[in-house]
């Protein structure tokens, strides 16, 4: 078993992961020395559960079976076992786009209600009310003279139809540069209907269906894009009109953002609409003063993973950690309530929950636990819901067991919740929102690129070394990082997400604007589905001039070096079909078994869709290739070299 | 002296031993690479189904093993201390004779490199690789008389 | 102290006086061979030839072997005769050794056919080193040769003279090359892969004259076709080297005679190896012969189970076993052949059943499994139950582990 500096390179990890080990409380890091070693079949994505003929597996050294079955071929079996990824990392994305579509639909209809009855009061409203008309307008809906609930019926309409499109092509594809919309529709790139493109590649990785690893490959990028410009970008959207956008403000990181002597309530997943209301209800006098009467000081809402970076750029919540820290909170012995959602959640939870007086509460239909308090969550009922769970968080304080609450004292300013309205137009200024500042100092070598670095954490490397070691690396160079996730909270917690990072890590030329617009070098997107924000800020770019005619032409690489989730392949494979040189650590994907999709994925895919993956396992080589790429791109634009 | 034997009903042919020998004898060592390598690295250890019961199967170092009795270039040896026939590649010239004789089907011959291929017990490592690949513990590793 | 004397010094021989050391540590033992080198490996010249191995490794025991062993060598010299009466053995140089038990590994030599030109210059066998360093010293100014006899040696040198860069020409006598070893689809693979790297083979042909004034500078068909080379390798069987026993009173026939202690019919007088009769020519059968000799001149009572044809060569990437009785006479119902072959992938497998029982196999491309076929042979067990696997590709050791004598001891 390693040490625990090599679990993690975050002191509040170590702190909590030492207690976690005292207590003998198992955690990730101990059930992946359980699985070791991992199989190999599996890591080569050379295994096939596709039929009821295998299991299937393909020797990769040497003269054992080399076709499954059926037939396949490792490079057939490699690239379906990758799509049906694919598909499912859309798949999930995308529901929690549909999701809030339907929240913004349900909005209208109460609309409707209250008008009727004049009694009802409903928990949601349009609270970006310019970014909701421009939406309309996308959609062709004038919202001229029409009520926001006229509005809200007619768009959600548009939005929900957008998954159950059979022809014609996503909306949201028209925000990409032309010239990127024209080779979509050459390659047959362009996704028609969300669902459509998942079902599709679902279909075409069954027994016997397409056998051609580079189609099924095409069939899975339309299915990525239609996450990335689909799905994920309704989330993103209509997050931001039902709960707002995110404006640039100031948070707290880490473990330590867990209160001693407050009830502890801690929000975990990825959809925010619930943790909304759970924020406003941690809030309520009334629960308030039922929290001091048990003796507390208050309630202290704090998040995990995505949810909390959702809370965190619309309202401060403070971040206790990301994905792998989720156990770890719990083994602080201070939360009271561990409220979880959709996505990411460690099946463990329960396990280590019940280690603790911590109740594990559900809420999503989709996603329940045997033996777990579920409090099923529907929109009409959210204040209700949330204030129920608040409650029972209060209501557990008194069984909190006061000798075992340890919280690692390490927490961590920030600034986060830079959407792609506010990132760039902050640099032309309050009153010249233009993207023009950002072009200008790209072209002039002041800037040498950006680069978006993404995604999860994996206890198969040191927690959060990657990211950090990655993105320092990168703003040394002067690269402006963009970051939404776990990478964004690992970052965050070691101090990546200031403006005074600046001065202590980026490059001349990236510290002077920095200093000039007053914004960390290192800037906080958001959530994981927000990793839309990049592509439509990059279209932004494009738009603007001066950087070329396509996404592929900007001075841009993207990375997710602790990634685990199949969430994370989706992600890479539409930023590589929208043209993003995109590199993956942690482990590499699933397909080296096969040499010709291993080779077709980091080679000769950039010849058809303009960005490709590479594969390390050393963030300073990731960093190298990142800005390699860059230099490339600013070659291939003519412009000068890096200014430092 | 330790040796390999195997709990026939615990095997689920799940082959992770295959994967884990051929990675064990690997010039990179990691399986990423390995796959990779101009010269695979074949295992040495195989996997054989046979009347719904699987069977691994690699090199049991016989005390009176016919590959060294067959062995024309004097590259194997049978080592009494370590309780191990010892193959000198460097005198091997892979005629095949051991691979003719063994009565286990237990060399590989690896026709790329004219090396008879077999189990090693993983040299100098404490517990041989396919020992610790096995996920269910049907692969022995035991002191023998 | 005992007096052991071991005439050769191959691999009979020299598995000889390892088992008579493993059972007496301090007999006198004293090996007397007509050639100049310390044991090496017979086998392995023709690797040498071809350049693929250098010639220290043909030495297979370390240089410190007789002395580590306290063994008299003695090299160099031909034991002329062999006198039991007496117990000694006398040389070409009148000396004489006395022993109390003898073993005869003298081996064989290659035949020469009686035709016009054979005794001229440029005329080899390959069974010696010396033979291989001559053929060697001869490269440089050697543009083609004729190999005479499709067999294992003949196609071992042209096998090592192609691999050195010369024009080679087999011809053979038969109609297929190795006739002694494989089936006709076996020889044929063989053949292909021989002729896709360039070693011309001529089936039903003869040599009937050598042709050349001093050098040789042709070869004569019997069809009346003559085609020039300047080097000629004849590998056309071989003859026991049994001249020293002709008038010692042991019993002879294509070969020394013994009996299953390897006993020649004078009791403190043993032969192995290629020298005894119906024995198979093959490096594990002299070594097995040699040990269970060596341990019953030491006093041991083995019995030796009698030898089994088999051999294993590879050619260009493509190796061949054959094992037992490989050919059948069509129409022969006591035989029953099971054969797969896949030209393909280069593969072939025949199986010989008699009654159910394996008593032959050939075995091209995939020889991972020859030894689990050999042990079904020497055990000679039925079959029948497991007639359907056979052929198949994974067919292995665990297939046959109800059916063997030995009680499985890995397998819990």
């Amino acid at each position: 078993m390693s040490k625990i500096e090599e679990k993690s390179i975050d002191l509040a990890t170590q702190e909590a992961l030492q207690k976690a080990q005292d207590e003998n409380i198992k955690t990730t890091w101990d059930r992946l020395d359980c699985q070791q070693p991992q199989c190999g079949f599996g890591q080569l994505g050379s295994c096939c559960t596709v039929c009821n003929m295998g299991p299937c597996r393909i020797d990769p050294f040497g003269e054992g079976a080399q076709v499954g079955v059926c037939g396949a071929n490792v490079d057939t079996i490699a690239a379906r076992n990758l799509a049906r990824k694919v598909a499912v990392g859309a798949s999930a994305h995308s529901d929690h786009g549909r999701d809030v579509a339907h929240t913004l639909a349900l909005l209208a209809q109460e609309g409707e209600h209250k008008h009727a009855s004049g009694t009802h009061t409903h928990n949601y409203t349009i609270v970006d009310t310019e970014k909701f008309h421009k939406l309309a307008k996308e959609f062709g809906i004038n919202p001229e003279n029409k009520s926001k609930e006229e509005i809200a019926k007619e768009l959600s309409k548009k939005l929900l139809e957008e998954f159950g499109k059979q022809e014609g092509e996503l909306a949201f594809c028209q925000r990409a540069p032309q010239k990127r919309q024209q080779l979509w529709r050459k390659l047959g790139l362009t996704p028609r209907g969300i669902d459509r493109e998942v079902v599709e590649l679902l279909h075409t990785t069954t027994m016997g269906v397409d056998n051609d690893y580079k189609n099924i490959l095409n069939t899975a990028m339309r299915c990525a894009l239609s996450d990335g410009w689909g799905g994920s970008m309704i989330a993103t959207e209509v997050q931001d009109i039902i709960l707002g956008s995110p404006q640039p403000i100031r948070g707290k990181v880490n473990l330590g953002v867990l209160k001693e002597n407050y009830v502890n309530i801690v929000v975990h997943g990825h959809e925010p609409v619930l943790s909304e209301m759970a924020v406003k209800a941690a809030n309520d006098p009334e629960l308030v003063k039922l929290a001091k009467s048990y003796g507390a000081e208050g309630i202290n809402l704090v998040g995990i993973c995505c949810t909390a970076n959702e809370v965190l750029m619309r309202h401060g919540v403070p971040v206790a950690g990301n994905f792998l820290q989720q156990e770890l909170a719990i083994v602080t012995g201070a939360v009271e309530v561990m409220l979880v959602d959709v996505q990411c959640i460690m099946p463990a939870l329960h396990e280590v929950s019940n280690c603790f007086h911590t109740k594990l509460i559900t809420t999503s239909s989709k996603a329940r636990f045997p033996g777990v308090m579920h409090i099923d969550f529907t929109i009409d009922n959210a204040y209700e819901t949330a204030k129920a769970i608040i409650k029972a968080g209060v209501e557990n304080f008194p069984n909190r067991d006061k000798q075992r609450v340890s919280i690692p004292k390490h927490e961590m300013d920030l600034v986060a919740g830079f959407t792609k309205e506010v990132v760039f137009n902050i640099l032309g200024g309050q009153y010249r929102s233009t993207y023009q500042p950002l072009n200008d100092a790209i072209v002039s070598g002041r800037l040498r690129g950006l680069a978006g670095v993404v995604g999860c954490n994996n206890p198969k490397q040191t927690h959060d070394l990657f990211h950090t070691v990655l993105v320092k690396e990168l703003i040394k160079n002067d690269v402006l990082v963009l970051q939404t996730g776990c990478s964004a909270i690992a970052c965050a917690k070691q101090g990546l997400l200031i403006p005074e990072a600046a001065k202590l890590y980026a490059g001349k030329g990236l510290q002077e604007i920095c200093e000039a617009v007053g914004i960390p070098p290192v800037l906080h997107l958001g959530a994981c589905v927000d990793n839309s924000r990049i592509l439509t800020a990059a279209s932004h770019v494009i738009a603007q001039g001066g950087l070329g005619e396509d996404l592929s032409d900007i001075p841009a690489a993207g990375c997710a070096p602790e990634w685990m989730s199949e969430k994370a392949i989706t992600i890479g494979l539409y930023f590589v079909a929208s043209g993003v040189y995109t590199i993956f650590g942690a482990s590499p994907f699933a397909v080296l078994g096969s040499k010709n999709l291993t080779n077709y994925l980091t080679n000769e895919i950039e010849g058809v869709v303009g960005g490709c993956f590479a594969f390390s396992d050393d963030p300073l080589e990731m960093a190298r290739l990142m800005i390699a790429h860059i230099d490339k791109k600013r070659q291939a634009l003519k412009l000068k070299p890096a200014m430092y | 002296m330790k040796s390999l034997s195997y709990d026939v009903k615990k095997c689920l042919g799940c082959k992770s031993c295959e994967i884990a020998c051929g990675l064990a004898h690997s010039l990179t060592q990691d399986l990423f690479k390995a796959v990779k390598e101009e010269k695979l690295s074949l295992p040495r250890k195989n996997v054989y189904a046979v009347k719904g019961k699987n069977f691994p199967l690699s090199c049991r170092h016989c005390d009176d093993a016919k590959c060294v009795t067959a062995c024309m270039s004097g590259c194997l040896v049978y080592d009494q201390d370590k309780g191990m026939v010892m193959h000198d590649e460097s005198r091997c010239v892979g005629c095949w004779m051991c691979v003719m004789v063994c009565p286990y089907g237990a060399i590989r011959p690896d026709l790329k490199t004219k090396i008879p291929l077999r189990c090693d017990k993983c040299k100098d490592k404490d517990e041989p690789a396919c020992v610790k690949a096995c996920p269910t513990g049907a692969i022995i590793w035991k002191e023998t008389l | 102290m005992k007096q052991f004397v071991i005439i050769g010094n191959s691999a009979a021989g020299i598995a000889a006086v390892e088992a008579i050391r493993s059972k007496d540590k301090t007999a006198k033992i004293t090996i007397i061979s007509n050639e100049e080198y310390p044991v090496y490996c017979r086998c392995m010249i023709s690797y040498y030839l071809a350049g693929e191995v250098k010639e220290e490794k043909l030495f297979y025991r370390p240089k410190d072997f007789y002395q580590k062993n306290n063994l008299e060598l003695i090299l160099n010299k031909k034991v002329s005769r062999v006198d039991p009466k007496k117990n000694r053995v006398v040389c070409e140089d009148k000396t004489q050794v006395g022993y109390d038990a003898l073993f005869i590994a003298t081996g064989a030599r290659p035949r020469f056919p009686a035709i016009p030109g054979i005794k001229k210059k440029g005329i080899f066998g390959l069974r010696t080193l010396k033979d291989a360093k001559e053929i060697s010293s001869l490269i440089p100014v050697t543009k083609s040769i004729s190999v005479l006899g499709g067999g294992l040696i003949g196609l071992k040198a042209a096998y090592a003279l192609r691999k050195r860069g010369i024009e080679v020409k087999v011809v053979v006598k038969s109609k297929q090359i190795l006739s002694q070893m494989l089936d006709n689809p076996a020889a044929a693979f063989l053949q292909k892969r021989l002729e896709d790297n360039g070693i011309e083979l001529l089936l039903g042909q003869d040599v009937t004259e050598i042709i050349g004034e001093g050098d040789i500078q042709a070869v004569k068909l019997g069809s009346g076709k003559v085609f020039g080379c300047s080097m000629v390798v004849v590998g056309k069987g071989v003859e026991p080297n049994i001249d020293l026993v002709k008038e010692a009173g042991i019993d002879c026939k294509d070969g020394i005679i013994v009996n299953n202690l390897l006993q020649t019919n004078i009791p403190n007088v043993y032969a192995g190896g290629d020298v005894c009769a119906s024995s198979h020519a093959l490096w594990p059968i002299a070594v097995e012969q040699g040990r269970l000799a060596g341990l019953n001149m030491a006093g041991e009572k083995i019995i030796y189970d009698g030898s089994l044809g088999m051999n294993s060569i590879e050619f260009f990437g493509l190796p061949v076993i054959s094992l037992g009785i490989y050919k059948t006479k069509e129409g022969d119902a006591a035989y029953e052949e099971l054969k797969v072959c896949d030209p393909k992938e280069n593969t072939y497998k025949k199986l010989v059943l008699k009654g159910n029982i394996l008593v032959g196999v050939i075995l091209a491309g995939k020889i991972k499994n020859s030894g689990v076929f050999l042990r079904l042979i020497r055990e000679k067990i039925d079959l029948s139950s497991i007639k359907d696997r056979l052929l198949a590709d994974d067919f292995g050791c665990p297939d046959i582990l109800d059916l063997v004598k030995d009680k499985e001891k890995v397998y819990v």
